[in-house]
């Protein structure tokens, strides 16, 4: 059983995530895949407090009785298609070509992910930016999931992609922040928001990440493939918040030594 | 005719469109896309799209993703 999220737990100022046109109050993007049932999706994606949900476009399973897009309600979350799957560009426009064409998405927001190999799921950066390059200009506000390479980063920014996505390591793998130095230079040569799309595994991660500055975090397999994934969704939810208000808080520097905490004027013995 | 609808043969009349395969599928138009020889086809024009023989059509929709 999920507890209930603390309506407290909000800042006092605005503070949002700008994608293009659009601007979301939530700093965190959730996957939809590998949960057991769309019911603990619903549930899961209501706890992390996401406002963008990504969803894949694939054939109609003529098997599957349950319609998926029944458990997402539309007024509440922005639908994001991905582009999954793809090892070329020009898979990848068609899929989100496809994706226009279903009528369902609100916003022309869209993830772009070209993948260059199946064993790290690593994207293919020459496919990318030509992917990246088309459809920009076919008016979609393009999300590309890009490795931890500032060149790409700055590349992608130049075309017009008013966001890069980042991985922190392997789709999947729950290493966590795998070059946190880079994710800094990433951050420092682009002036577009930086979202970390990848690796995040348990709420410390996230929280990590965060602090580091950047304005985001995608995640799925964190949430979905955990013992409890609704305690998950609001553990991420929190850590993010967490992370994000650190970050702002601007943290101590370290220090090799202690710092007493308690003055020691007035001391008695 | 022979048609493929997601790789699965599937005989039907001849001169039927997208729409009335789409229809007699029990598939929502509304959240259904097709592709027929891998050229998207504008839903608008579903209507009119008369299948011929041998046709793959690929019928998609939103899937659980990341």
């Amino acid at each position: 059983m999920a507890i209930i999220p603390n309506n407290h737990l909000t800042t006092n100022f605005e503070d949002k995530l700008k994608i293009g046109k659009y601007s979301f109050k939530s700093r965190l993007i959730v996957g939809t895949g590998k949960y057991p049932d769309f019911v603990t999706m619903q549930k899961a994606i209501e706890l992390s407090g996401a406002e963008i949900i990504t969803v894949a476009i694939r054939r109609i399973d003529f098997e599957q009785k349950e319609n998926m897009l029944s458990f997402i309600d539309q007024d509440k979350y922005t639908l994001l298609p991905n582009t999954a799957g793809c090892f070329t560009a020009e898979d990848a426009v068609s899929t989100i070509r496809l994706s226009r064409e279903l009528g369902i998405f609100k916003t022309d927001l869209v993830k772009l992910e070209v993948i260059g190999d199946p064993k790290t799921l690593y994207p293919d950066n020459e496919e990318l930016l030509k992917a990246a390059k088309i459809l920009v200009k076919e008016g979609f506000t393009v999300m590309p999931y890009i490795i931890d390479d500032p060149i790409v980063a700055k590349k992608l920014e130049d075309i017009g992609c008013p966001v890069v996505m980042p991985l922190a390591s392997p789709i999947g793998s729950g290493l966590g922040i795998r070059n946190p130095y880079n994710l800094k230079i990433i951050k420092e040569t682009v002036s577009i928001p930086v979202i970390v799309d990848a690796g995040v595994g348990t709420a410390s991660d996230a929280a990590k990440t965060m602090e580091l500055g950047v304005d985001g975090i995608l995640m799925n397999t964190a949430i979905a493939g955990a013992t409890d994934p609704l305690n998950m969704a609001l553990a991420m939810n929190y850590a993010v918040k967490a992370g994000r208000l650190a970050f702002l808080s601007g943290r101590i520097p370290m220090k090799l030594y202690a710092s007493a905490s308690t003055q020691m004027e007035g001391i008695v013995f | 005719m022979l048609i493929y609808v997601n790789d699965k043969e599937i005989n039907l009349n001849e001169n039927l469109t997208i729409t009335q395969l789409i229809d007699s599928l029990n598939l929502n138009i509304e959240s259904t896309a097709a592709a027929v020889n891998k050229e998207i086809v504008p839903k608008a024009k579903y209507a009119e799209f008369i299948l011929k023989d041998k046709d793959r059509l690929d019928l998609v929709t939103i899937a659980p993703g990341g």
